[in-house]
């Protein structure tokens, strides 16, 4: 048993109740003692990555993921043959220091952010929890415990998203949160079950269970030929409606802008750190059956991706709320990393530390940008339309400062960890192209590489009407920075959003040892710079100065298509809820109450059988010989016809 | 001997407890509570080991009437065991949430002849004492619901006793069946189950016989149940019943159904024929998607927790059907066993998320989402408590009735396809309703007109924690029941 390993998950899910009993006393200790579980959290992992990274690896040739080095494996038996324990291998190990660190720098911004809130033990025992949901399920063993903990990461975002109970928007939000990715949930608890049964009778089980991902990963090949590549093909798209779901991808993303109802710090979270990573990591933690399916499992990650990114990437531009244009900037931006999961169709699992790499500095920037709007948000307080705010940059130097270098990081300015992170995953997705010179092959650069584009458009649309200008509030006019102190985490956050880029081959090379750099021609990698060069420029042009409030739209057929997130809301929310599902139900309970009904005129009508009965039970004993003799007659012919006598 | 001592003890208890009067209450909660403690050791004794190869422990036989085949026998198998358990903690539930100034002492006798019923039934291996056992269970709940119960209960009362009733005929009717056919074919009159309910025994009867007697036998499991389309005594029979009515009722009465399937159908399992078992499996998927959607619109939310308690029973007789129609021994086991914890998940998790509703009731006086709204404010506990069960009811993970449905919809896959789809569905509605009834009565502003509200006190607080306790090692814990299951299908199939 590896105990680090264990503890990675279990110190914050001891944490959180502790944190609430002893919150419920002493509520300025809450935070202090969540910190200190995720910090916990954060230990272990490093010892953990000590104890992985010491295994010498065999390099291999094969594009399937390998099992090599030093990975720690307990397993134990949960019911019939599912097992429960953890698996951590190199893919495991970054995770769960990614996550416990974000998530650490988080508690630590909360416990300024939250200090004025009367349940705020409530809060920290719920962030501990939840960080304790991903963690499990990065270490998880078996893909039901790790279902477990996906669904703890789905209840702790439905109770945080709820956190402030008496707003109705928040608690609407968290109600489609919690429906919306229960959707895609059941999709992958399908998918599940359609693998096990598959597996029951497959010769190469041994004593493992169908569902524990090691066994998963090692024999990915011999599953695929032996339940087809098609039907596992199938199987994987259901995992990839799983990770829509959780991972906030079309069509299930229209949970993810709703859920900024939520205290910013939770919007941080779930963001950056402990929610919509969570599908990434499952196509990543399966890339073997994913890999072993037929093509069109891992072409549709890819197209699924991509096409996120640019779609997002456009509502994002006619958003106007700060912690709105973040969500959809996390939307998109989590699209390249399944667009480059998506990938390995080419480059087997060299693509995964692609995705992963981005994964983990998104996570930072993304942490940092969301944590900055909210030092902002409290000042402003909690005014979130960018049209009001403007000028702050001479009002709040410092958190504009951390915001401007998270966005930076976020448009993958040369440079800075975003551009390494996110050139890489487009110049891929053109050696892709180039490899299969296919139309379909196109479309994932094409889409990646506009995606470079929008994202500048609508960070430094948001950044440029934050920062500069002139106050366009009175809220605005008097706000101000808060203390040193608790941006602490911030600037230790900036400083990965500048600098992660100097790992990024050591990160390629620890997660796939023989891990080859995509080559690709100069032209084609200046295309995304000078993409990003010009959305800045245009942004400056209309945002940096007040241009952009004498601009109208609201004609126009795209703006508003855009404007209204191209109805997607609409139609789940008016025609599918309530235009579908509302009838229908009405129906059924139409049907049930006339059913009822029925039933009890039935029952009414045997009373008044009964009745007519007792009328003829009058006491005249001739009338009851009639009704003997009509009865054994009856009985007679019955037995007659029967062929009994 | 042990089980049988504390059913003589339970039926003393039972006829003892019209002894006292003021004191009743306090008798009837310190007895439930000492027989779920005594069922829980003997299941810790009896089957914590040394239950691997299946079968019954404690069997008991006392010939009364041998000429005719009628003897007092006993005996408990894994399934038996495991709804000891569940029936032993429903009844101290009922027990302990109804307080003595809002019903009169009678109610609690009710709730112990009811257990007496509910044990009689799980422990009886002979035909007649289980139809006795089956009609004592009837008796008490009939007579919560005629004197206790809400709007227009007489009527209520009178169908909810008339229809289960009816099915308790066919029961017996069944019964009187294959009692006579085992005479007609060997001359020996028993009322054994082990000697009726054996596939070599059944099969041997001519099918138009075997037919009414499974049809029999069918009928009244599912009307217990309920499953659609038997089900019309459940909404108005749960919302009029007073709410320790309601938890036997969701918690007893439909482990009785699920009970009949999984100990006395099973065994017999290849006389049902491909057919049967089609039906069974069409029935549950039905009742699945019928109660889920609608309950979707249902406004009492007792009302609504009735549909889902049904349909959660749905599951119960999905699994039964498509348990038995799998190819697979490995996926047969993990279905069927699902099944049989779903029973006890349900009856817990319903007997949890009534307590909580009763709770809220005897609060605010209100059962409806639209009487109700923002009460986490003045009631976070409470509300917890009530978000809890709901949570626990739409199947989420880590709680116990996640172990069931997992079970279920893995295992399902090889018997029934794409259908699967539809289980889908309908839990997507499960969980749309339960997280609705939640934000529309838990969170949201407060409902000023309800007035200044208290949370829960101690002793209630901790009767829903320790019933949320069992939901929850359950779920994380599931082989402390799902291993005698297994070991219980081992013995049969």
């Amino acid at each position: 048993m590896y105990l680090p390993g264990w503890f990675i998950f279990l110190s914050p899910l001891i944490g959180a109740p502790v944190a609430l009993g002893i919150g419920r006393k002493y509520r300025n200790l809450a935070g202090i003692i969540a910190s200190i579980a995720v910090g916990g959290a954060l230990i272990a992992s490093i010892i953990t990555f000590f104890y992985v990274d010491s295994g010498t690896v065999v390099s291999n040739s094969s594009k399937l993921y390998i099992l090599t080095g030093n990975y720690a494996y307990n397993h134990y038996l949960w019911f019939l043959n599912i097992d429960a324990g953890i698996f951590i291998d190199r893919l495991a190990v970054v995770m769960a220091l990614m996550v416990s660190f974000v998530s650490l720098m988080i508690h630590l911004f909360a416990i300024y952010y939250m200090k004025n809130d009367p349940n705020r033990h409530v809060y920290f025992a719920e962030t501990s929890l939840f960080t304790a949901g991903m963690l499990g399920l990065v270490v998880a063993s078996n893909l039901v415990l790790f279902f477990l903990f996906w669904e703890l990461v789905g209840l702790c975002s439905y109770l945080l998203i709820g956190f402030w109970f008496f707003k109705p928007n928040a608690t609407a939000a968290a109600k489609k949160a919690f429906i919306v990715t229960r959707v895609g949930d059941l999709l992958f608890l399908v998918g599940m079950a359609i693998l096990y049964d598959s597996l029951v009778n497959f010769s190469g089980l041994g004593n493992n269970s169908p569902l524990s991902i090691p066994f998963l990963i090692q024999n990915a090949p011999a599953i695929a030929s032996y339940i087809g590549r098609n039907t596992l093909g199938i199987i994987a798209v259901l995992f990839l409606a799983g990770a829509a779901g959780k991972s906030a991808q079309f069509p299930l993303h229209v949970w993810i802008p709703d859920a900024m109802e939520g205290p910013t710090t939770v919007s941080a979270l779930i963001h950056a750190a402990t929610m919509v990573t969570a599908g990434v990591y499952l196509v990543a933690r399966v890339f073997n059956i994913f890999y072993a399916a037929a093509p069109f499992a891992l072409y549709s990650v890819a197209i699924l991706g991509a096409f996120t990114a640019v779609f997002a990437g456009i509502i994002g531009i006619f958003v106007n709320d700060i912690k709105r244009i973040l969500a959809y900037s996390t939307i998109s931006q989590i699209g390249y990393m399944l667009a480059a999961i998506g990938l390995g169709g080419l480059f087997g699992y060299g693509a995964v530390p692609l995705g992963m790499f981005h994964l983990v500095v998104h996570a930072v920037f993304k942490a940092l940008l969301f944590m900055a709007a909210g030092a902002i948000l409290i000042t402003l307080m909690d005014l979130r339309d960018t049209r009001e705010m403007g000028g702050l940059w001479r009002r709040m130097p410092m958190t504009i400062t951390l915001l401007f270098i998270g966005s930076l990081a976020l448009i993958a300015f040369p440079g800075t960890s975003g551009y390494f992170s996110k050139d890489t995953i487009i110049s891929a997705s053109w050696v892709y192209f180039t490899q299969y010179h296919t139309a379909a092959s196109f479309l994932p650069w094409l889409f990646l590489a506009t995606g470079a584009l929008l994202t500048t458009l609508y960070t430094f649309r948001m950044f440029f009407r934050v920062a500069i200008g002139k106050p366009r509030s009175h809220l605005a006019e008097h706000a101000k920075d808060p203390s040193v102190f608790p941006l602490i985490p911030l600037f230790i956050l900036a400083a990965g959003a500048l600098l992660l880029g100097l790992i990024q081959v050591p990160f390629y090379k620890f997660i796939t040892p023989n891990y080859e750099f995509p080559v690709v021609p100069i032209y084609i990698e200046a295309i995304p710079i000078t993409l990003v060069a010009v959305g800045l420029i245009v942004t400056y042009l209309i945002y940096g100065t007040e241009r952009w409030t004498r601009m109208e739209f609201s004609r126009n057929h795209i703006y508003r298509l855009a404007k209204n997130k191209f109805y997607l809301d609409t139609i789940f929310t008016n025609i599918i809820a309530e235009r579908v599902i509302a009838p229908v139900s009405g129906t059924f309970a139409r049907f049930e109450d006339r059913y009822n009904a029925a039933v009890d005129g039935l029952g009414k009508g045997t009373l008044t059988l009964g009745a007519l009965f007792r009328r003829i039970q009058d006491g005249v004993v001739e009338n009851y010989f009639v009704v003997l003799i009509v009865g054994i007659s009856v009985v007679f012919i019955i037995m007659e016809l029967a062929g009994l006598m | 001997m042990f089980i049988l001592i504390i059913f003589i003890l339970m039926i003393l208890a039972s006829i003892g407890s019209f002894a006292f009067n003021q004191k009743r209450r306090t008798f009837v909660v310190a007895s439930t509570g000492i027989f779920l403690i005594l069922t829980i050791a003997y299941s810790i004794l009896r089957f914590s080991s040394g239950y691997s190869s299946g079968g019954f422990m404690s069997v008991e036989n006392y010939g009364i009437a041998t000429s005719i085949g009628i003897s007092f026998s006993i005996g408990v198998s894994g399934l038996a065991d495991a709804l000891l358990i569940l029936s032993a903690s429903v009844i101290f539930i009922s027990a302990f949430i109804g307080e003595s100034h809002d019903y009169t002492p009678t109610i609690y006798s009710y709730i112990l002849l009811a257990e007496v019923g509910l044990f009689g039934i799980l422990i009886s291996r002979d035909f007649l004492f289980f139809y006795i056992f089956w009609e004592v269970v009837l008796i008490p709940v009939y007579f919560m619901v005629a004197q206790y119960g809400g709007r227009n209960k007489d009527h209520v009362s009178l169908k909810f006793f008339v229809y289960t009733h009816i099915g308790s005929v066919f029961l017996l009717l069944s019964i009187f069946t294959v009692y006579a056919y085992h005479y007609t074919s060997t001359g020996v009159f028993t009322f054994q189950i082990s000697a009726l309910m054996q596939s070599k025994y059944i099969e041997q009867i001519p099918t138009y016989l075997r037919d009414f007697a499974i049809f029999g036998f069918l009928f009244a499991f599912l009307v217990k149940m309920p499953s659609f389309p038997v089900h019309s005594w459940l909404p108005d029979t749960y919302e009029t019943s007073p709410y320790p009515g309601t938890v036997i009722l969701a918690g007893g009465l439909s482990l009785m159904g699920g009970f009949g399937l999984f100990g006395i159908l099973l065994p017999v399992y290849s006389a049902l024929g491909t057919l049967t078992l089609q039906i069974l499996v069409a029935l549950g998927i039905i009742s699945l998607l019928y109660f889920s959607f609608t309950a979707l619109i249902q406004k009492n939310l007792k009302r609504m927790m009735a549909f889902a308690s049904a349909g959660a029973m749905g599951f119960v007789t999905l699994s039964f059907g498509a348990g038995l129609l799998e190819g697979s021994a490995y996926d047969a086991n993990l279905e069927l066993a699902g099944g049989m914890f779903q029973i006890v998940a349900h009856g817990l998790i319903m007997a949890m998320v009534f307590t909580a509703l009763y709770f809220i009731k005897k609060s605010t006086g209100k059962e409806t989402t639209y009487g109700l709204g923002g009460i986490y404010r003045e009631a976070p506990m409470l509300s917890t408590f009530l978000l809890a069960g709901l949570l626990a009811s739409l199947g989420l993970p880590g709680l116990a009735g996640f172990i069931g449905e997992f079970s279920i919809l893995v295992g399902s896959f090889s018997a029934i396809g794409w259908l699967i789809i539809l289980v889908i569905l309908a839990m997507i509605v499960t969980a749309s309703y339960h997280i609705w009834a939640a934000q529309k009565s838990l969170y949201g502003p407060y409902n000023e007109n309800l007035g200044k509200i208290s949370d829960i006190p101690a002793h209630r607080f901790a009767i829903l924690l320790g019933t949320f306790a069992g939901i929850f090692i359950l779920g994380v814990v599931p082989n402390l029941i799902y291993g005698i299951l297994v070991s219980y299908l081992g013995g049969i199939i």
